[in-house]
């Protein structure tokens, strides 16, 4: 495997209507609502028919489970496992530690992956999680690519990086969208289908009821170079919340940008620039790859740095 | 019985929480605590409390809660063992790594696996168990049924956040005041000369970082007004949902659910707030308060004990 493009999705019909010619692998399931529209991860007969669609395709499969579960969610998670252990999920992703120990223990044969919420911030974390079963670490998200470059050198361990989509930020146990049922005459699951945003002066933020997302999208087009010579491999456009136009558009970017980097060319096309700034309605970021905060972008493209426009003031 | 275990921001707090019937106090040093430089002591100050703990037999807890950067993380166990020539047996962090080292480099040390680390389910409990640690911080969210489900693991101290703010974020899994703004720390001259323990020195810690913070964290931007959008159309003029939890009328069925700990959030509280708070909670667990006057949640608090002052 030369490298690896992968995404998320969250429900059999987004997964039905998504072309995912440009991705190696897709990990099922939403990790912040047991409530989310179809959740793979509550219907375990949409799991494993989405489980069958990938492996159809050629694709590798995964499942994700919930980053902040309370008691009540773990029977649920194990008949999850279970499902994904029997229809050859090639690998769990967990974000909490409680859920890592469960696949560990009880679900063996299943690879873990290590999610962002699961808050890698250190090689020593890394060794932690390795002896629980963990073969591929997202860092916390607040790490800069030299932070990152110096974990995987310490363990020797993969890292999975977000290289396009919007950042998540935070996860609640309560979703504030209900306040709105009734105002906006639209129930739950159907809340936070709808694309919305919070703004505060200059920045703005996604919300997905119960998560909170970067209101830009993190984009690493510029520096796929300095990634791919940092020895990283496993890439992940983050699309939960977004249209499959989007999920397959940012996708055959990158994979063009990715083919063109292995091959030692630094070139860009001025198309990918066209098409990954149509999906970003508030703009551009780096994320905190560059030490910087993270809705700051760093590169020789100045118009990436915000739509914020696009976004009136309130009245 | 349960242990109450209180905050304590500098010598008088801890000294106002002992009189106030707290059984231990917790602390955080200064440069090493997620609490930013408000509510954190340097050395002498935390040897002055030690001493009068000694003194009354009762117990510190120290919070070393920030995730040390690789640089950082040979000086912060170099620390440990004047922290325990003195008599500080119990630590709070919030790292696994940093939590997996100080087990396995100081068997005498007593490890809590800090509120950050979001343990919320018995599962997480049983990994931290055996991860070492010797006991475990849960959110006041949890009720006292799911304390009493995460009770039947043995071998590891179970505390409770009874007074707490619950921000709309869960604890340990934000970063918002970091997506908004991120700087390496200032420079200080001269504490390093003058061996205070303080990881600021290095520039290495950020502003913004909830985790790896140090340096007056969090911006508290959840607690600002926001102007709520669906796509381009302006909805709503909002904050996101936060209230103080304070179980105090709760207290008997946490115990009775098998809780250790009642722990109170509130390092920056000041010793005239922390006096009244703490005999609030000591009452009620010594079974004296008058439980029908007492409000059930959400209880009503001063502005200031919640958001500004914790």
């Amino acid at each position: 495997m030369r490298y690896e493009l992968n995404t998320s999705i969250a429900n059999l019909r987004d997964l039905r209507d998504s072309d995912l010619s440009a991705y190696d692998a897709v990990y099922l399931g939403d990790i912040f609502c047991r409530l989310y529209e179809g959740n793979f991860l509550e219907r375990p007969e949409d799991l494993q028919e989405g489980l069958r669609i990938l492996h159809d395709q050629g694709k590798r499969a995964y499942v994700t489970t919930y980053a902040a579960p309370r008691n009540d969610f773990l029977p649920r998670m194990r008949r999850i496992l279970e499902v994904a252990a029997k229809a050859g999920a090639q690998a769990v992703e967990v974000h909490n530690f409680g859920i890592l120990k469960i696949a560990h223990d009880e679900f063996p044969e299943l690879p873990v992956h290590v999610g962002g919420f699961a808050n890698v911030y250190t090689d020593a974390g890394v060794q932690v999680l390795r002896e629980f079963g963990a073969v591929r670490f997202t860092p916390n998200y607040e790490l800069s690519l030299d932070e990152i470059h110096e974990i995987a050198a310490a363990c020797q361990s993969p890292m999975e990086l977000l290289i396009h989509g919007k950042m998540p930020l935070g996860i609640s146990d309560y979703c504030f969208l209900l306040e709105y049922e009734e105002k906006w005459g639209v129930k739950c699951p159907d809340l936070c289908q709808k694309d919305l945003f919070l703004k505060q002066g200059d920045w703005a933020m996604k919300s997905v009821g119960k998560g909170i997302l970067s209101g830009k999208d993190v984009c690493v087009l510029e520096h796929l170079p300095r990634l791919i010579r940092d020895g990283h491999r496993h890439f992940r456009i983050e699309t939960i919340s977004e249209t499959p136009a989007y999920r397959h558009e940012v996708a055959e970017v990158y994979r063009e940008a990715l083919a063109r980097t292995l091959e030692g060319s630094t070139e860009e096309d001025p198309r990918w620039w066209e098409k990954v700034r149509v999906h970003a309605h508030v703009g551009l970021c780096n994320g905190f790859y560059f030490g910087k905060s993270g809705m700051d972008y760093a590169g020789i493209r100045p118009e990436a740095l915000g739509s914020l426009l696009t976004i009136s003031p309130s009245v | 019985m349960a242990i109450l275990l209180a905050p304590g921001g500098d010598y008088e707090a801890v000294r106002v929480a002992f009189d106030a019937g707290a059984d231990a106090v917790y602390v955080g040093l200064k440069g090493w605590s997620r609490g930013g430089s408000r509510g954190e002591l340097s050395w002498e100050e935390l040897l002055d409390c030690q001493r009068l703990v000694a003194s009354t037999r009762r117990e510190l807890h120290l919070a070393l809660n920030i995730i040390p950067k690789p640089a950082e993380r040979a000086r912060l166990f170099e620390r440990i063992p004047p922290l325990l020539d003195i008599g500080i047996r119990t630590l709070i962090v919030n790292d696994i790594g940093i939590l997996r080292c100080l087990r396995d480099r100081f068997p005498a040390l007593r490890l809590t696996a800090s509120i950050g680390c979001g343990a919320q389910t018995a599962s997480d409990v049983t990994f931290f168990q055996q991860l070492g640690a010797d006991a475990v911080v849960l959110p006041g969210t949890l009720r006292p049924e799911e304390i009493r489900e995460i009770r039947r693991i043995s071998g590891i101290t179970i505390e409770v956040m009874i007074h707490m703010v619950e921000e709309f974020i869960l604890l340990g899994k934000c970063w918002m005041p970091s997506y908004m703004h991120l700087k390496p720390s200032p420079l200080r001259e001269g504490s390093v000369a003058s061996g205070v323990p303080e990881g600021t020195d290095r520039g290495l810690r950020q502003t913004g970082s909830m985790k790896r913070g140090g340096v007056g964290a969090c911006f508290k931007i959840c607690q600002q007004p926001w102007e709520f959008y669906e796509k381009q159309r302006w909805i709503d003029t909002r904050s996101f949902p936060s209230r103080q939890i304070s179980r105090v009328a709760e207290v008997s069925a946490y115990v009775a659910a098998g809780a250790d700990i009642l722990k109170l959030q509130g390092r920056s509280l000041s010793p005239e707030m922390l006096g009244p708070l703490v005999r609030r909670f000591r009452d009620s667990l010594d079974g004296r308060a008058d439980l029908k006057n007492l409000e059930r949640q959400p209880a009503a608090l001063p502005v200031s004990w919640t958001v500004m002052g914790r």
